[in-house]
């Protein structure tokens, strides 16, 4: 490939494996531009940053059909980029243009579009797997074969909420499944000071769910794990998906690193980084080079930079 | 359209609104087996659905299931409860509307019968409609009358925001006229005086149109009661009609007096041109203490004290 050539060429790469690339990439790029856009003044809203955990909003969301319904968590941002959330449209919520189809009135990482699948989570940790057990109980009611699929930190685990939904859809049979952005950490609080396993399966199982311990940050693996979890939710009986990952970025844009002794977390799970791995595994197979996807990747930063600058002309 | 008790009229009101709707659902415990067998057998457990005893999730669930475009009861068992689901209330289901820019709509009724002289105690027989007064967008319904119940029911599930049903048990057994056409939201005259105008809702209502027939049976027209029905939204129109004519007004409230529609009506009052009433605005409420389980009624308001409140204001 030379370098006249335009974004379209990419278009042929429309595999499944291209798109759990690009979706990521997509992801972590629009992420680093709100972070950087934020400490230039230019926009207001804080970031929660994804990165290093790309590959579950990704992977689960390319694995949903029409109709399915998913309440992205303050940190899945790669869910509304998964459903086909353009860029222009997420900017618009953050800018508050007048374009915004939710009128830029929630927190950008709340924002939704009902009307493509995407529903509004909530800020109250637990409170919105409540109501992805409800989107389940209209799906049931309606009987299309549609589910609900809602992600969430470890941290829920202390929500009141987490187990009492658990406790409706395990003995109602809801098509709806949970999926757990295991990354072990709850702000500055590792896991073994709050809680005796990491994995939250032991928690979700006696509830009637069934359940997959898969890592997260293996885009394919995650994709796979919610096909399954989507025929089974879609057949009866309701999925815990527990992704480990870890999260490579800081908890939000508004906070420096406050993790004790993370550094060397941090330089092994940069090993097991989901964007770095999916992109050996495009190379691997011959898919790609890595000219093409370093151009790729001058694209998609280009693209949200143009993004942004539609956005702002708007208003 | 048919002489019926308040609890009656509730009762009815949830068979009509099934009819009716067909994507209506009720969400509680005890339902299909007991409270509501009769229901459940005609329309389906799916519809009546008993759940744990988890009601921030059953709020959460209705909310999810508005999601989807259904309507949805909760029946909480009674009205201290909602306090348990006050996270769900008012982060999920006043908001939905809201945060999304009135894309979703959120005909969600909560139902929190007031269980008062049943020797609950004090976690068992508080009313709790001034905690919700300053939620905006959360509709407050409390009825005084069989018509109100009924009407105030059918109305709230055309309303694009939740609902909560404050019915007072401890009129359940007083009967009236159902009338053909709605007074959703609409307070009514219900006894037509001369000098006096007590504001009041659910029991409260009822304790005035009781002092207004003791008078009047004494030969008395002049006590005049507007029963609210609804008190959030405010009647404004219907209250200002009533006080500018008799130009003495006094609220009454089953609730303690530093929150609720009793103290803002009073401030609404001040809205009539100068000396458009003979004296300012008088209040009887609840006092600002827990009602013990021996005994409730010294605490609250009675027919004595609101007929010496009528007879001094008169004076």
């Amino acid at each position: 490939m030379t370098s006249m050539q335009s974004a379209q060429d990419f278009d042929h790469q429309n595999g499944l494996e291209w798109r759990l690339y690009t979706g990521m990439l997509t992801t972590r790029l629009f992420e680093d531009a709100l972070i950087r856009w934020e400490h230039e003044g230019k926009i207001s809203a804080q970031t929660f940053p994804s990165k290093g955990q790309e590959a579950i909003a990704i992977g689960c969301c390319l694995a949903l059909e029409r109709g399915d319904a998913v309440i992205p968590s303050f940190r899945t941002r790669g869910a509304m980029v998964a459903m086909g959330i353009t860029i222009v449209e997420q900017l618009r919520e953050f800018v508050h243009s007048p374009l915004a189809a939710g009128g830029s009135r929630d927190a950008p990482h709340h924002a939704s579009w009902p009307e493509r699948g995407v529903m509004p989570g909530s800020t109250m940790i637990g409170g919105h797997l409540a109501m992805a057990a409800g989107l389940a109980l209209a799906m049931q009611l309606e009987q299309k074969g549609e589910v609900s699929l809602a992600f969430f930190g470890d941290g829920t685990l202390g929500s009141g909420d987490l187990h009492e939904t658990m406790h409706i859809a395990g003995m109602s049979r809801l098509p709806l499944i949970l999926v757990c952005e295991n990354n072990g950490w709850e702000m500055a609080t590792p896991w073994q000071k709050v809680r005796k396993t990491q994995s939250l399966i032991p928690y979700a199982e006696p509830f009637g769910f069934a359940t997959r311990s898969i890592d997260g940050n293996d885009a394919l693996e995650v994709y796979n794990a919610a096909r399954w979890a989507r025929a089974t939710a879609s057949n009866g009986q309701p999925v815990f998906l527990d992704c480990m990952t870890f999260r490579a970025g800081l908890y939000s844009s508004h906070f420096g690193e406050v993790r004790g002794n993370v550094e060397k977390d941090l330089a092994t799970w940069e090993q097991r980084d989901p964007l770095k791995r999916m992109a050996e595994w495009l190379m691997g197979h011959g898919l790609a080079s890595a000219e093409e996807l370093q151009r790729l990747t001058r694209q998609e930063e280009e693209g949200i930079e143009a993004a942004f600058n539609t956005v702002r002309s708007e208003g | 359209m048919a002489i019926l008790s308040y609890r009656d009229a509730v009762g009815r009101a949830l068979q009509d609104s099934m009819r009716e709707e067909p994507r209506l659902i009720i969400i509680g415990q005890n339902l299909a087996g007991h409270a509501l067998k009769q229901l459940a057998e005609t329309y389906g457990k799916e519809r009546v659905r008993d759940t744990s005893i988890s009601e921030s999730a059953m709020v959460g669930m209705a909310v999810g299931a508005a999601m989807k475009g259904w309507k949805a009861v909760v029946m909480i068992a009674y009205a201290d409860i909602a306090s348990v689901c006050h996270m769900a209330i008012v982060q999920s289901a006043a908001k939905l509307h809201y945060l999304t820019n009135g894309r979703l709509d959120c005909p969600v009724i909560i139902r929190l019968p007031i269980a008062r002289f049943r020797g609950h105690g004090p976690e068992g027989n508080e009313v709790g409609a001034s905690w919700f007064y300053n939620v905006p967008d959360l509709n407050i319904v409390m009825p005084g009358s069989a018509n109100e119940a009924y009407w105030n029911f059918r109305e709230a599930l055309q309303r694009p925001t939740p609902t909560l049903f404050f019915e007072d048990r401890s009129i359940h057994t007083r009967s009236g006229d159902v009338a053909e056409n709605s007074c959703g939201g609409k307070a009514q005259v219900t006894r037509f005086g001369e000098k006096l105008t007590i504001i009041a809702a659910g029991r409260a209502a009822a304790l005035a149109e009781d002092v207004a027939d003791e008078m009047a049976k004494e030969g008395s027209r002049a006590v005049e009661v507007v029963s609210l029905g609804c008190i959030k939204p405010l009647d404004k129109e219907t209250i200002f009609a009533s006080a500018a004519k008799t130009r003495r007004v006094l609220i009454v409230q089953d609730e303690p007096p530093l929150s609720g529609y009793a103290p803002y009506i009073c401030c609404l009052l001040d809205e009539l041109p100068a000396k458009q009433l003979k004296m300012a605005p008088r209040i009887i409420a609840g006092a600002d203490q827990y009602l013990p389980f021996w005994d409730e009624r010294p605490f609250l308001p009675s027919l004595e004290e609101v007929a010496a409140m009528v007879v001094a204001m008169m004076r």
